[in-house]
């Protein structure tokens, strides 16, 4: 309201484009409210805040400069040898108990994770927990899987194997191995940074 | 289609959603680029809780809000053609050296958040990204009845499952509209993300510069303070949080986008635009990790109370309201996903606290473990008292903040993942082992950034002593008392 009755009745943002490059209201002031270009100073105030202002410029840039490169460094880390090659088996044991378990359930199927081993349990989440049916209850479940960690062996994934068992015709308990992928070693891969 | 494909697409996707509610009401700024993904973001987040709480599938709730938000946008320019879009602040002096800065601060500012995710050659995927962060998005794109069994059975013994949507839910999005269900991509978007809020939150820094250079100063020494000092933060950030700013944890985004939100609304000079920013990163932070969310609420109260200002509290009613409704939403966005959990008995949406008499000792630990994460408080806070006594009449012509609203966000946060660890009911010291690297990025980049802009005031404090006329820029009053310099306007929206 008070816009529009200092621009003559026209709406409030049309008055201040309109002004925009015009100053308007009271005559100049500076920040400390002297008249306008007569901005006076101390100086032992000024020689204060010259002071002041070089330190804290030049500490903290230092500062920032010596913890950039320390940061950087960090980053290199991630490529690194040593990095890669543990990266590429994790990724590997990963994508090979996901093989297996994909040869073991057919769509539509639902599963329930055997909870013998709490670990085999978090490597089946990490593994292939996305895209599984989960069963609940879990005595609902189509298949149950679990993890066979045993030797290096060909078929195995760092001498891990997805195992799925079911009811078949009769009551009578199938026990079938996943296939279709395999990581040479023994596991299991190497522990990424928590 | 590759993974740097699906990435770039699912990018495209989030920031065509959240494009034209960040131009409505952050403006056309420099700012607002890496804003809009995760704005996009923010709805993929309010799309999962939408699609648990009601049915339906997440794609089709992320393409409704962004429809919804997109036809609210038009709606408004219909009604009030007079709001427009918010326009960078006009300046009539250095026009072409502020805008030149501008763009030369956001190349650098781009090129340096590139080159810190240069460790994404290595694919890694972290344990807590393969677990849940890079996981949950397949149980996203599960149907609802499917979606409840995950999120409630006891058979899958993950208790972070839980943990608010966004990320997951982003990532869910990506993998729907490309058909690549990979850990990689989800990994990538997930780095996209954190590089959007840490190219935000530094471009507040330069901001500070352009600020500094326009009220303080004629001199283009804060300008390229201002962009030295974000680039230089940038790299910074990387390095505080790799490996996990490349591996799909979650804390780096929650920790860049708090600190991105307390540099638009509590260092920057508040206006409508920063603010609506600082809504943004505030919910970014907020809906991706429990300490985010904890460190979210504490900043929605901290950005409120300094919108409200002195003036608010003795009683103009105009600067109460505004601020006051804008956090209550906030607050019921950012409530909306803990609540369901509960409601729906969610695994883990219970939490358990520490019923020993050891607090002292747990309390101990804690101190301990955050210290060597921590050391640059030890640079800040010397800094920061120097800054606050002599310093402190430019740092209020450059129209930052003051020092001690960030102090106090730093300060909420850091006690607010503290006492999780002191109270809860977990062995504090592996939990201090495998987390406390990770749980002080928060307030170790929020110390650094309050030292970046600590810098840059003073490079402004320098060049107005070296101002050839001795004199500083002239101000004028609006008819609100509002000061104004010439040829800008402030406050046109609010």
């Amino acid at each position: 309201m008070a816009r529009q009755a200092q621009s003559g009745g026209r709406p409030a943002a049309s008055w201040l484009r309109a002004d925009r490059d015009r100053l308007v209201a009271s005559a100049p002031v500076t920040h400390v409210g002297s008249p306008a270009g007569t901005h006076r100073r101390r100086p032992v105030h000024t020689a204060l805040v010259a002071v002041a202002s070089a330190l804290v410029a030049v500490v903290g840039l230092v500062a920032l400069g010596g913890q950039a490169l320390r940061g950087s460094r960090t980053v290199d880390v991630q490529l690194a040898h040593r990095t890669v090659h543990a990266t590429s088996i994790d990724n590997a044991f990963y994508a090979c108990i996901d093989t297996q378990a994909h040869s073991l359930v057919r769509p539509g199927q639902s599963v329930t994770f055997g909870l013998t081993n709490l670990a085999d349990v978090v490597n089946m989440i990490m593994g292939f927990g996305s895209w599984v049916t989960v069963a609940d209850p879990a005595s609902s479940a189509d298949i149950v899987l679990t993890l066979h960690d045993g030797t290096a062996a060909p078929g195995t994934c760092l001498g891990t194997t997805v195992v799925a068992t079911s009811r078949g015709p009769g009551g009578r308990t199938i026990v079938r191995v996943g296939t279709g992928a395999q990581v040479p070693g023994q596991g299991p891969p190497p522990a990424p940074p928590l | 289609m590759s993974t740097v494909l699906a990435t770039v697409a699912g990018m495209c996707v989030l920031g065509a959603a959240g494009l034209l509610p960040v131009l409505a009401t952050v403006g056309l700024r420099w700012y607002s680029v890496p804003l809009a993904p995760l704005a996009g973001a923010v709805a993929a987040g309010l799309a999962a809780t939408a699609s648990l709480t009601f049915g339906g599938s997440l794609l089709d709730w992320f393409l409704g809000i962004a429809a919804v938000a997109a036809v609210a946008v038009f709606g408004l320019l219909i009604v009030r053609p007079d709001l427009g879009l918010r326009a960078g602040p006009a300046t009539r002096s250095r026009v072409s050296v502020d805008r030149i800065v501008g763009v030369v601060g956001f190349l650098a500012v781009v090129v340096a958040c590139a080159w810190s995710l240069r460790g994404l050659r290595t694919p890694t995927v972290g344990f807590d990204a393969r677990s849940l962060w890079v996981m949950r998005p397949g149980w996203f794109l599960h149907s609802h009845s499917q979606l409840l069994i995950d999120m409630r059975t006891r058979n899958l013994v993950l208790t972070q499952s839980a943990y608010p949507p966004l990320l997951s839910a982003s990532v869910a999005v990506a993998w729907k509209i490309t058909g690549i269900h990979t850990a990689r991509l989800g990994v990538t978007m997930v780095a996209m993300l954190d590089a959007c809020a840490l190219a935000a939150a530094a471009l507040a820094v330069v901001q500070v510069g352009r600020t500094a250079a326009v009220r303080v100063t004629r001199s283009w020494l804060p300008l390229a303070g201002g962009v030295i000092v974000a680039v230089l933060l940038v790299v910074i950030a990387a390095g505080i949080t790799e490996p996990f700013l490349t591996n799909g944890y979650a804390d780096p985004l929650w920790s860049l986008a708090a600190v991105g939100a307390v540099a638009f609304g509590l260092q920057l000079r508040s206006d409508p635009s920063t603010r609506a920013a600082a809504v943004i990163l505030v919910l970014v932070a907020g809906m991706t990790k429990n300490e985010g969310f904890v460190t979210a609420v504490a900043l929605v109260v901290l950005v409120a109370a300094r919108s409200i200002g002195w003036t608010g509290i003795r009683g103009a009613r105009g600067r109460v309201v505004a601020p006051l409704v804008v956090a209550v939403c906030e607050l019921a966005a950012l409530a909306w996903w803990p609540v369901l959990m509960k409601a729906i008995h969610a695994r883990g949406a219970s939490s358990t606290f520490s019923t020993s008499q050891d607090l002292a000792h747990r309390t101990d630990a804690v101190v301990h473990g955050f210290s060597p994460y921590l050391h640059v408080l030890v640079l800040a806070l010397p800094l920061a008292v120097v800054g606050g006594v002599v310093l402190r009449g430019v740092r209020r012509r450059v129209e930052v903040g003051n020092d001690v609203w960030a102090w106090l966000a730093l300060g909420t946060g850091l006690v607010a993942v503290a006492s999780a660890l002191v109270t809860g009911s977990g062995a504090i010291g592996p939990w201090l082992l495998s987390t406390a690297h990770r749980i002080t990025e928060y307030p170790a980049l929020e110390g650094w950034w309050i030292v970046g802009v600590w810098v840059v005031v003073a490079v402004a404090g320098l060049a107005g002593q070296a101002t050839p006329d001795g004199t500083d820029v002239v101000a004028h009053a609006t008819p609100e008392g509002t000061m104004v310099h010439e040829g800008e306007l402030v406050g046109v929206h609010a």
